[in-house]
């Protein structure tokens, strides 16, 4: 027994003199949480969300900290992955909100956490800025949440539009993934965009398939038979090489089109030749960007060796807004409600924030007023602006 | 291992009763003189969430701090107050043993509750590990049920969950809640936490009657074939789930009201132990080890083997809606995608780590699994090389899970511990 | 007349599809179905099994084609490539067997399935850890071309995928049915206890049974890469759960159930999609699976054989 007592006594003795900050004040550091989907589905997503956020951490580390009404305060990103689970999502933002004091939250990407993980955010009355989740419900009704990009009831009619402006087609057909709620949101948006276009039917082939499928043979010989023009497949970059490739076994001959979801520089890189010449709805073109567009993708290509997505780029937005409504906020009390609260009413104000995506200026709900762009991958392999779609 | 012993003789005289003592006084330290004091002298910035884990990965540079910080919040209050307490729990919990069985194990419950409220009540984020934790056990006693009982090996866990959570979410949506989906609430709103438990038995039942598509073909023969069968139903619902856009399809369904707080999912929990606890020492439970043993045999001694394995099977699945339901008005959001394969792992991995057969290993491994991945997230990706290699030594260690084939005794958990020192 | 013709054509292109696809399920549920037979264990860890294959054949095959092509044949470099590989991943194979469910002979059978699929996770994150969260694509190691026989679209892919796969089960049947050491085998599924009494050492049986569960996957995993050159580290979770679904659907122990229900796997998941809306697909596809056991639970080919669990 004594020597457990023993044993404590110096082990307590250890943990005083070694505890390195013992009795120093707590410091007031801005904490700005990141949650990112680093496992699960799309860690690729997860890694540009991280890489974006760690340049954002640099460019304020250079400049000694984050000035807020005259002070420089340290700032710490707090990054937790979400695995691409909703409850995971859930369990993030509440660690980071009710244990690290984050101030903001920038994630998570996309809508299946994003829902949920706004829900902790709104209640806790802390910030979250969903950089990638275009699902109207992660903001509806959430004073705190806001989001970086447009929304799918915009995207769905701006793709239709386009198709039909540019070709002049009348019959569409749409392949998606029933089992993922943002293909298939897109999808039926742009379904009924298309049929207000050109009449009830005018979708001839309604296709889906499940998450992780690689075979899409039967889908897309049906749609073949349909006898569509146009391809419509809102799918993520590592579904769309195989659906292109497939495609074109099959003998599909018409254009192919897609969504913001294509917009990762591997979509290209997987999909080689065959992608060339298609369109897709996007946030950005990095190919022929300028000025601050052009400054984060060459910093981001050398620090990585690739060309950011558009994952990373809307992240970096949403870290600007972040940055920009912490500082307008006036003034960091350390008291973290009040703190945030400030947070909220300023990010609300923010008017044609000029961001790398675009300018934005928020609605009532929290969502960007901002432009679609209509990318072409070039003979280059590159996604170069084609057209740009305003509200 | 000197040492070991003399700590184990020195508290072998400890009763129950003072351990939830020295608990709880630990849990109160913390709860008032921990962000303060305790941590501010030791440089922490906040109290360490659990128990200082996720600090000590995080900056190897708190490690110090972290541990004094455990020591002086709980493990010199908890054996200080056990050993010194004993004096007079002892004489306790002998009253108590005179007593009905039933007063004193609600009375510690009671207790347990307590400190378990305290200690959760310091954050959310504890509280929702907490809740997330408790739902786990009743998932994976109810699993242990069929996989470890029963002896099958059975996949659909999550389909039933996924019914549970459906069903009680869909019902609750449509009748005490203001929403998109079912519009204006039904009935008053003030009388949802009331009809929740009705709501969580329907979710219950709805699973219990869906599992009878696996049950009623596969329990024609033995075999493997209920692995499969199983398989195929998880598949079906997620993709039945999937196809019903009444019910939100895949983008899901949300905003379930907060009718699950930690009192609400202890109270289950513990309904829930006890049921499966005497269902399985029931003459029912042991036809059911039987049949597991040796079908023909059973079948022989007049066990109606069918029958047998129908009911555990069906009350198995009954749980698991039940705590689909749970889990459904904690996250607040349900969508098929959370009931699929990832979830079926991580089920199988929490009950054949604890062991099977048993209600205690079945809490050890949801619990476990549960904080490991918790403690472990700053590690980031080698988290998921860490559980699994854990699990693995687990396996090749203890082969049946970590305590199989136990049953709880309250009683002997609970009784006075003076007389050990005569060497009883 | 003509829309009768068009009907044929439309089956046919079908069956086409779903050979190529019903070719990876019966490749990889026969691994599968090997180590069910042999062993009575569910080889979880199959599916990423089948990933860390498809992974080295990707490193082998780009190595490959760096060094020889231009000097050496198109076919002789995806030769060289299949048997590298083949030899490789066997030993992937081995090693779950070693690691994995060789501590574990005594232990009940579900603990093995959890160290597979523990072994299998370790195997995804492992990867993703390697490499990084990056996609691979598989470089084509030979040139697609698409023809148009009648109608009906074909690419040698396709065609060498269906021929080579077909070649390999019947390899493997010879194997099992000719050789000794597939002679053991046999003897094994039938009975695990008494053959190692007869001097055939299990701790022989059961590696070669992984070693060419594993090289048959892996060669899948090469022919995966042409028709669908997308590698991530979570791509043999779905497949590899089908297998599951397919080896047992076979019947214990038996390949030809095994391949059998891997190909009406792939026939059902592609005629089922062509058939009904493809929204419902899986619930179709995963019922009529469903039906089937209810009046054959046996599967296919299944031995009428206790399968008493050793709990």
């Amino acid at each position: 027994m004594r020597k457990i007592t023993v044993l404590i006594i110096v082990a307590l003795a250890f943990a005083l003199a070694f505890s390195s900050p013992a009795f120093s004040a707590r410091k007031t550091v801005i904490k700005i949480g990141i949650n990112a989907p680093m496992t699960g589905d799309i860690p690729k997503v997860g890694e540009g969300s991280k890489y974006a956020a760690l340049l954002w951490l640099e460019d304020i580390e250079k400049a000694g900290g984050l000035e807020v009404g005259g002070k420089k305060y340290e700032v710490e990103l707090v990054i937790e992955d979400n695995e691409s689970k909703a409850e995971s999502a859930v369990k993030a933002n509440m660690k980071m909100i009710t244990q690290d004091d984050v101030l903001a939250i920038v994630g998570p990407q996309s809508s299946k956490q994003a829902v949920p993980a706004g829900e902790v955010a709104n209640k806790y009355k802390t910030v979250m800025i969903s950089p990638w989740s275009t699902n109207p419900a992660t903001t509806m009704d959430r004073p705190y949440v806001f989001r970086g990009c447009f929304l799918d009831p915009f995207q769905g009619p701006v793709v239709a539009n386009f198709i039909t402006e540019e070709f002049g087609y009348t019959k569409a057909a749409v392949l998606y993934d029933v089992a993922s709620d943002y293909p298939k949101g897109l999808a039926e948006v742009f379904k009924a965009a298309w049929e207000k276009k050109h009449g009830a039917g005018s979708v001839v082939a309604y296709e889906s398939f499940t998450t992780k499928d690689t075979d899409f043979s039967s889908q897309l010989t049906k749609i073949v038979k349909s006898g569509a023009q146009v391809l419509f497949t809102p799918q993520y970059y590592n579904e769309v090489p195989l659906i292109v490739q497939q495609a074109k076994d099959l003998g599909w001959k018409g254009p192919i089109v897609g969504s913001d979801s294509w917009g990762s520089a591997e979509t290209v890189e997987l999909c080689g030749e065959a992608c060339y010449g298609l369109y897709f709805s996007s946030h950005y073109a990095a190919a022929g960007a300028k000025g601050a567009t052009k400054a984060f993708i060459d910093r981001y290509t050398e620090n990585y060796g690739y060309i950011p997505d558009d994952v990373a780029a809307l992240t970096w937005d949403a870290l600007k807004l972040a940055q920009q409504a912490i500082q307008d906020s006036g003034k960091i009390t350390g008291r973290i409600e009040k703190d945030r609260a400030a947070v909220r009413d300023s990010l609300a104000k923010i008017k044609n924030f000029a961001g790398i995506t675009g300018n934005m200026t928020f609605t009532e709900e929290g969502d960007p007023i901002k432009c679609a762009v209509i990318v072409k991958i070039n003979d280059n392999g590159e996604y170069e602006f084609y057209k740009s779609s305003c509200p | 291992m000197e040492i070991a012993k003399k700590f184990k003789n020195t508290f072998s005289t400890v009763p129950m009763l003072s351990w939830l003592l020295g608990t709880l006084t630990a849990v109160a330290i913390e709860y008032f003189w921990g962000y303060d004091y305790i941590s501010y002298y030791l440089g922490l910035s906040k109290i360490p969430v659990l128990f200082g884990a996720l600090i000590m990965l995080k900056e190897p540079m708190m490690i110090p701090g972290a541990i004094g910080y455990d020591l002086i919040v709980y493990v010199i209050p908890i054996l200080l107050i056990a050993k010194t307490t004993a004096f007079f729990t002892n004489p306790v919990a002998a009253i108590l043993e005179k007593m009905p069985l039933w007063f004193s194990v609600i009375l510690h419950l009671l207790l347990f509750y307590y400190t378990l409220h305290l200690w959760a009540g310091i954050n959310d984020y504890r509280n929702i590990i907490v809740r997330l934790t408790l739902i786990s056990i009743i998932l994976t006693i109810s699993i242990n049920v069929i996989n470890g009982y029963q002896g099958e090996f059975s996949c659909s866990h999550p389909g039933f969950m996924a019914i549970g959570a459906y069903v009680s979410s869909a019902l609750t949506l449509f009748l005490f809640a203001n929403d998109k989906m079912f519009g204006t609430a039904l009935l008053p709103q003030e009388l949802g936490p009331w009809g929740f438990p009705f709501i969580l038995i329907a979710g219950g039942i709805a699973a219990s009657l869906g599992s009878l598509l696996v049950a009623i073909p596969s329990f024609k023969t033995r075999g493997d074939y209920l692995a499969i069968i199983s398989l195929a139903f998880m598949f079906i619902v997620k993709s039945a789930v999937e196809n019903l856009n009444v019910i939100g399809g895949a983008r899901g369904m949300g905003g379930q009201p907060e009718y699950a707080p930690l009192p609400i999912i202890f109270i289950w929990t513990i309904i829930c132990i006890w049921v499966i606890h005497n269902f399985v020492t029931s003459i029912m439970g042991k036809a059911l080890n039987a049949v597991r043993d040796d079908e023909a045999a059973s079948e022989s001694m007049t066990v109606k083997t069918r029958k047998t394995k129908m009911t555990a099977f069906m009350f198995g699945a009954f749980w698991a809606g039940i705590a689909g339901g749970l889990f459904a008005h904690v996250i607040a959001y349900i969508n098929p995608g959370m009931f699929s394969i990832n979830r079926l792992a991580e089920i199988l991995a929490m009950v054949y780590f604890g062991g099977l057969n048993s209600i205690v290993g079945s809490i050890v491994g949801a619990v476990s699994i549960n904080i490991l991945g918790e403690a472990l997230r700053p590690l980031e990706l080698f988290k998921w090389i860490i559980i699994p290699l854990i699990l693995i030594f687990v396996m090749i260690f203890r082969p049946y899970g970590l305590i199989s084939f136990k049953e709880i005794n309250a009683k002997r958990l609970l009784r006075s511990k003076h007389k050990r020192e005569q060497g009883v | 007349m003509e829309a009768l013709i068009e009907l044929v054509q439309y089956i046919l292109q079908n069956v086409i599809n779903a050979l190529q696809r019903g070719s990876f399920y019966a490749v990889i549920s026969i691994g599968y179905s090997m180590v069910y037979g042999v062993l009575m264990l569910f080889n979880f860890a199959h599916g990423d099994i089948f990933m860390v294959g498809t992974y080295i054949g990707f490193g082998i095959a780009t190595l490959f084609l760096a060094l020889f092509a231009g000097f050496l044949p198109g076919p002789l470099i995806f030769l060289a490539t299949v048997i590298v590989t083949m030899f490789l991943a066997s030993w992937v194979g081995v090693f779950v067997e070693v690691a994995g469910y060789r501590p574990l002979r005594s232990a009940p059978r579900a603990s093995a399935a959890i160290t597979g699929l523990m072994i299998g996770i370790i195997f995804e994150t492992g990867i993703l850890i390697l490499l990084g969260a990056k996609r691979l694509s598989f470089p084509p190691l030979m040139e697609s071309v698409s023809y148009k026989v009648w109608g009906i679209y074909l690419t040698n892919v396709k065609v060498i995928i269906i021929i080579i796969s077909l070649l390999l089960m019947l390899a493997l049947h010879t194997f099992i049915q000719k050789t000794k050491w597939g002679m053991a085998m046999r003897a094994m599924s039938y009975d695990f206890l008494a053959v190692p009494l007869m001097g055939v050492s299990i701790n022989v049986i059961a590696p070669l049974t992984f070693a060419v569960g594993a090289g048959l996957a892996a060669v899948a995993g090469i022919l995966y890469g042409q028709a669908y050159p997308i590698l991530d580290p979570y791509m043999g979770v779905i497949i590899g759960w089908k297998a599951f679904v397919a080896a047992i659907l076979g019947g214990r122990g038996s390949i030809k159930g095994a391949a059998l229900a891997g190909y009406l796997l792939g026939f059902i998941e592609i005629f089922v999609a062509t058939i009904f809306p493809s929204t419902l697909r899986d619930l179709i596809a995963y019922s009529i699976i469903l039906l089937i056991l209810t009046y054959r639970p046996r599967g296919f080919f299944g031995m009428e054989h206790s399968t008493k669990l050793r709990l």
